[in-house]
Formats: C-alpha cells, structure tokens, sequence
C-alpha cells in the first residue's frame, strides 16, 4: 500500500485520538480472523490465517537431523518468511527481502526461546530421538500471500495453528547399532504424534501514534506508523519475546505501559484464538 | 468473496440470497467470476476491471508526481492520468498565462499522495488521459477516507457530488472506483482552500477543523456500507448507499460489526427479498 496525503493522515490520527478508526473498530479491536489447518497435505503442518485482508500461509515439516551443541535431548526450529510478489509488487525479486528479514528476526526472538532452549513455544525435548545423535528438527516456513498491515501477528497465530496442526511421525531407533555410528531410524507413516502448544504465544502490535497506541494496524495506518512494539505473549500472560520498529524513539515508561497492555489482552484475546485454532482442527478431515 | 471468511451455514443463506437476486434481475448469463448483484452494463471490448474513462468523468485520484508543467495522477487505470498546469485554477482566481514562477509553485497547490477530484477533459489517441479542475467543486479533499470499489459497480449519473444534508456528510462517488466520503466543509473554508491567497498543502491540513465525533462514526457506517456493497457486488448509488446506512441502523448492527458475515448475510437477504417482491 502506498502512502497517503496528510489530510488523510490527519484524519487517521484524529480517529484513533477519538477511539473511533475508519472501518468503526476501537483502538484494542481486531478485525474478523479466519483460520484454517491441514491446507498444504505435504507438509508435516500447515495453517492459513487471514486477518482482514492480509493473507498469511504457514507449513512445518519435520525432518532428522543433530541436536544443538550442549543440548543433547533438545530437538531444533527452525523459522524463515518469504514475502510473495502477489502480495504487493514491490516484493518482486530482491525487494521483499527487507521485510522478509524483519518478519523472520520477529518470529524468531518470539518462538524459538533462549539459547538453553527455556522459553521456546513447545517443550524441545518432545522432539528428541536419540540424545546427541538424532532429533526432529522443525523447518517452520511462512508465505505472506497478501498483505493489509499487521503481517507479524498474523504469521505468529499461523504459527502456533500451524505447529498444533503438525503430526510428528512415531520413529523406532533399530536397535544393534555401533556405539560410533548414526543409529538408523524407522519413520512410521501411519502414526504419528501431536505437539502440545498450549504455551505457544501469539504476537500482539501495538502501533503508537500521537499518545495512543492501537492494535491490529491496517495498511494505511501502519504506512504512517513511526514507532510499534511487538510483543510475544503466551495464554498465560507472560511475555516471550519483545520487538521494537519504526524509526521512532520511544520513552522506557511508554514500553513497558505498552507490554502491559498486551498482557491485558492477551488474557482474552489467546483463549478466544485458541478456540478458534481447535475448531479450524476439527474441521479439517486429515489433520 | 475477497477477505471474508464465511462459516458453512452464512455461505448456504449467501448464495441463496445471491441466486434470488439474479432470478430477480432477469433472463441473463451467469458466467460471471465476480459477485454480481445488480445488473450491471459492461463494455466487453473496453475490458472491465480497469477504469475506462470517458470525456466529462467526474474522478477521484491521488497524485503520483509533481512536475514540468503537469501533475501525474493515479486514478486505476492503465495508465496515470495528466493534470496541466493550465488546466487548474490558480490561487487569486484571475486567468492569465502560466510563467516560470506557477510551474515552480505547483507543489503550493498540489503535492504527491495528495487526494484530488477532477474532471476528465479528453482522451487521446495513445490511450492517456487529461484531467481539469476548472470550476470551484473539484481541488484537494480532505477530512475524510477513501474507500476503493470496482469500477464497474458506479454508474455514469448527473450528478456524482451529493451532500448528505440531514448527515452532515459530503460524498464523491468517483467514475473510477475511488469513492470520497468527508464531513461537510464550511463554506468560508472552502473558498480558502480554491481561490484566495496560495495556501500550502502543511497549512490546509491544519486549517481544516477536526471531525467531530457524531459526523465521523456517520462516515465510518457510510464507508463500511458502501464496502459491503463493493463485497456483494452490488451497483454503488447514493441510494443503495443509504439504504445500506438505513439498515444497518434497523438491524442495530455497531459500525465495526457491519463488516463481519453477519451483516453480509443480512443484508444480502433483505435486498434479495426487497427484489423479489417489485
């Protein structure tokens, strides 16, 4: 979405000072969310999330692979967003590259958790084989298909739909190998496991513009977002990860209102999703 | 439909809603890839998605580039659309030739992201398009938002300015799809902002006053529902306008729930059934 004329931009502030923005939402309104699981067959998980008219795709598929140095009976995650060109046509070639890098750095700092692997969306060592030599890693990849504002809370609830969706296969480690060799690993095709994602948090934005902030920012009002804090709450209240954009400073007290107030939500707001992510699975035949 | 996900019961009442409305609409084709709920006129050589203007088109367009002699101004065609200088009105009213100094000054009058309703002057030969502001009604809008509709839902009337008097609400249903809805300016500030001394674009914004309250959550209902109508496919009038604003006030629907399946489905029915009945 391009820019727009002051006397937009005006108008917009003026909305969101009175509560009242240009389709009628308050400023803790989020718009219609669907969500569907089981899109992409292939893939170990997937999910579609559309929130208003931006259009997100998420798949995960689990493949063998080591365990991180120092954490023998941890599993990986592994996040990457592409921004597709039918999105915007400024993202042809090398131009989404910018915006890919900042959704995937956001995704990143929420989901993935610390470097012992505390604090990660679900219990890594679900994901373990055999320790130290054999893990599950989840290659978690996100599309953005279309976009109107607000594309990293977007992808965080495909995520967390994605990963409840994901069928981990059972493996059976034959038995008899070399202390020294890779044990061989039987994939079962027909069981497999779920991932339990009831600590997985969802990522709220919280947009400030003039003295109030605002959620789920559409287009045109984030084309003249100066400072937002993005910030990566689980269903509990606590806080995962926090990202800060925009060009524009922010004082310490006005951040840490702005957690706050994404803790508030997130008490209603997450179950609420949740629900929704439950019925989208019992929707879907082959999930 | 685009960007609405509906449950399986809202989808059942929607396309039969939708089938009344076409049976009602009479004998035509329904090959249609669109939402169609109105009958609605289509130039097939022209091609229907983009706008195809024709001479004496009122628009609504957003400039893109300021300079030589013109302004370049996007209004959802194949092509920008061209605004001469010579083709403006210039602050203090008096027609004379264009110097040096006016071209330097364009950005006084119009810089680039800047709304602006005008009228189609001509079409040329190589498919580009001119644009005038000569009368005091088209300039710079303000205080207000845009909402974007299929070209194909607005149809060519006499009169495409209307003035919402009991609401207080100004509303420019532009021939391209660009639809202006802004409260009513004073009348002592509209005059500033056409002829009068040169008035800056920084300085026009501040000028105007801020929307109040009341007249911005009437443009918030009549911007939703002409978005709803965009949705359904439905032709974009001033009176399918109000008769979307009139029901969604009879339904007691909140203006950020219009948007939800909801009141699709409500609405949709209601017209269907209204249809029927003539």
């Amino acid at each position: 979405m391009g820019a727009i004329s002051a006397a937009e931009v005006s108008y917009i502030e003026g909305g969101i000072a009175q509560n009242l923005r240009s389709d009628g939402r308050g400023r803790l309104d989020f718009r219609n969310i669907a969500i569907t699981t089981g899109v992409i067959p292939q893939a170990n998980g997937s999910s579609r999330c559309k929130v208003g008219g931006t259009d997100v795709m998420v798949s995960v598929k689990a493949e063998l692979g080591n365990p991180p140095k120092g954490r023998p009976s941890h599993g990986g995650m592994q996040i990457k967003v592409e921004c597709s060109p039918t999105a915007n046509p400024e993202f042809e070639g090398r131009g989404g590259e910018e915006l890919s890098l900042e959704l995937t750095r956001g995704l990143e700092r929420s989901f993935l958790g610390g470097p012992n692997g505390s604090g990660a969306a679900i219990d890594l060592s679900t994901l373990r084989i055999v320790d130290g030599k054999t893990c599950w890693v989840l290659c978690i990849d996100g599309l953005v298909l279309s976009s109107d504002g607000n594309l990293l809370d977007a992808l965080s609830i495909a995520v967390k739909a994605a990963l409840r969706n994901t069928g981990l296969p059972k493996v059976e480690v034959v038995a008899g190998g070399a202390e020294d060799e890779d044990p061989e690993i039987e994939v079962d095709d027909e069981e497999s496991s779920q991932l339990d994602v009831s600590n997985a948090p969802v990522i709220i934005t919280l947009t400030k513009v003039g003295k109030s902030y605002f959620v789920d920012a559409t287009a045109e009002e984030e084309s003249h977002m100066r400072s937002a804090v993005s910030v990566a709450v689980n269903r509990k209240g606590v806080v995962c990860g926090v990202t800060k954009r925009g060009g524009e400073g922010l004082e310490p007290s006005t951040i840490i209102d702005m957690i706050s107030v994404a803790q508030q939500i997130a008490l209603t707001y997450i179950p609420a999703l949740d629900l929704q992510i439950a019925a989208a699975e019992s929707v879907d035949p082959d999930s | 439909m685009k960007g609405l996900e509906l449950g399986v019961d809202h989808e059942r009442r929607i396309s039969r809603a939708q089938q009344l409305l076409l049976n009602a609409a009479g004998s035509l084709h329904s090959t249609a890839f669109v939402n169609v709920g109105d009958v609605i006129p289509v130039d097939h050589e022209a091609g229907f998605l983009r706008y195809n203007a024709e001479t004496g088109d009122v628009v609504v367009g957003r400039v893109t580039e300021v300079g030589g002699n013109r302004w370049k101004v996007d209004v959802n065609s194949r092509k920008d659309a061209e605004l001469l200088l010579a083709a403006v009105n210039l602050p203090g009213g008096i027609q004379r030739r264009r110097t040096a100094i006016d071209e330097l000054n364009m950005r006084d009058l119009y810089v680039e992201n800047d709304l602006i309703s005008a009228e189609v002057q001509s079409l040329h030969q190589d498919g580009s398009l001119h644009l005038h502001t000569r009368s005091l009604k088209y300039g710079k809008l303000g205080n207000g938002q845009l909402v974007k509709v299929a070209p194909y839902l607005i149809k060519r009337l006499k009169q495409h300015f209307h003035q919402l008097k009991d609401l207080g609400v100004d509303l420019i249903l532009g021939c391209n799809g660009f639809i202006w809805i802004a409260g009513t300016s004073a009348p002592g500030q509209k005059d500033n902002k056409r002829s009068g001394s040169v008035v800056t674009s920084a300085s026009a914004a501040e000028g105007e006053s801020a929307v109040q309250f009341e007249v911005r959550e009437r443009i918030c209902r009549l911007a939703n529902s002409v978005r709803v109508l965009g949705a359904l496919g439905l032709l974009v009038s001033p009176e399918s306008i109000i008769q979307t604003y009139e029901a969604s006030l009879q339904f007691k629907v909140k203006v950020k729930d219009m948007l939800s399946a909801d009141f699709y489905v409500k609405l949709a029915e209601k017209i269907a059934e209204q249809r029927t009945k003539r």
